[in-house]
């Protein structure tokens, strides 16, 4: 499944590169780099799909909910 | 590339893109009974940050997005603010798409896998990103026609199973669930027409911001008033509650003379459009958002890796129906409230700011064209 999964991510880049009418070196890096990161989750998230989310505004709400006892949050 | 859309066709993408998946689900669920209220409430708490969202973008409206903040805050603030945005709209079309993939898992397809649905629904929504802003405003103008008229014709048939004794005793259990039930509807989906401020890249005229999001955001939230308190009437407050597409049940409830039932297709049908619309300028809007923030003239070659970013996201940030059914009907949270409202207010003043500067000392350099003279 790993393996289909990172090839079809490779084939949707391969394909989409060469269509393209220039290519422009910032350009190119940024579409790997995030297609790059879009293989990576869909990879992890087959490994673990129960991989943790990352809640960088949690302090905040668990803040509020201490100023605000029974807020609802 | 500069894509400019008629202010009549972008007025029917606002309204799309708040009914979107918004048309289906349990809105509001804990104002109980009180829900119209919650409604009006919300509507005012949303519409001041709305008029300010429209108030900037008039500042800029004959300039790209990107070409407008950049002369109002400066190029790094701008490329900042455009990756936090871009982040954001990603973020939503990841929820959007989750919640149609549970729909359609719920309502029809019991055993297909939701990335299947989620893969097809995003592709069709990178290819209308693509196409750009002027391609999406003309095919909801189309489709807004087909989608009202069957949505009318549905709640009329649905008064015959309405009970208006529903709404009474008003305000029984006080003003909190009011407030608290406004607070939910101005996260979702209000307030969350703040990504459409990176999805039209210029306007035809000064005042089109104000045209096209004032009118659009009314009809759109009244419409919506309407839909949820009608089977709000037709299920009963608990019922309401305890479903998670309510509107989809209540309409399943009609039967004509044992001739005209199952009419709840067409509401799937409306709900699944509304949703591919909201993706489509979600995918549009982070797109955008990235682009401005790398620094890129074009935004469309960027669509692809986040579409398909998005089909895993969307089984990752929200994992089952019950989050996805508390993230709907969660009070605005803290991410929500800083992206949603506390960013465009700090926008606003410090474009007021500056446009008073400049004004005053009469300054022509960086000064947004708009107010050229």
């Amino acid at each position: 499944m790993i393996a289909l999964i990172i090839l079809g991510h490779l084939v949707v880049g391969v394909v989409e590169l060469s269509l393209w009418p220039e290519h422009r070196l910032k350009e190119v890096l940024v579409y790997l780099f995030l297609l790059t990161g879009a293989a990576t989750l869909a990879v992890l998230l087959t490994l673990n799909p129960y991989l943790p989310v990352p809640t960088p505004f949690n302090a905040l709400g668990n803040l509020w909910n201490t100023i605000w006892q029974g807020g609802g949050l | 590339m500069k894509e400019l859309a008629p202010d009549s066709q972008a007025i029917t993408l606002v309204i799309l893109f708040i009914l979107g998946n918004s048309s289906i689900v349990g809105l509001a669920g804990r104002a109980g009974n009180d829900i119209w209220l919650a409604f009006i409430l919300a509507m005012i708490m949303a519409l001041p940050i709305i008029t300010i969202h429209a108030r900037v973008r008039s500042l800029i409206y004959n300039q790209t997005i990107g070409e407008g903040l950049a002369s109002l805050y400066g190029k790094w603030p701008t490329r900042l603010l455009a990756l936090g945005f871009g982040f954001f709209a990603w973020r939503l079309t990841c929820f959007v798409a989750k919640d149609i993939s549970e729909f359609v898992q719920t309502a029809a397809l019991k055993n297909t896998p939701q990335v299947v649905v989620v893969f097809f629904f995003l592709t069709l929504a990178a290819w209308a990103a693509k196409e750009g802003i002027e391609v999406l405003c003309r095919f909801t103008a189309i489709f807004i026609k087909g989608i009202f008229f069957s949505l009318a014709m549905i709640l009329i048939l649905l008064l015959t199973l309405v009970d208006f004794k529903e709404f009474l005793p008003i305000l029984y259990h006080g003003f909190k669930p009011v407030f608290f039930g406004a607070l939910e509807l101005a996260d979702v989906p209000f307030l969350e027409t703040i990504v459409l401020f990176g999805v039209f890249d210029r306007f035809t005229a000064k005042n089109s911001p104000y045209k096209i999001l004032l009118p659009g955001f009314l009809i759109a939230a009244f419409s919506l008033m309407f839909i949820t308190n009608i089977s709000l009437a037709v299920l009963g407050a608990e019922s309401y509650v305890i479903n998670y597409f309510p509107v989809f049940v209540a309409v399943s409830k009609i039967d004509l003379a044992r001739f005209l039932t199952r009419l709840e297709a067409f509401v799937g049908i409306a709900f699944s459009l509304g949703a591919f619309i909201k993706i489509s300028a979600c995918l549009m809007a982070a797109s955008k958002g990235l682009a401005i923030a790398f620094g890129f003239q074009d935004y469309r070659f960027l669509v692809t890796p986040l579409a398909l970013a998005a089909v895993p996201g969307s089984q990752w940030l929200i994992k089952t129906i019950m989050q996805l059914d508390k993230n709907i009907t969660k009070v605005l949270g803290p991410t929500e409230l800083i992206v949603q409202a506390g960013v465009p207010i700090l926008l606003w003043i410090i474009a007021e700011i500056r446009m008073y500067f400049w004004r005053k000392n009469g300054k022509k350099g960086g000064k947004p064209t708009a107010h050229r003279q």
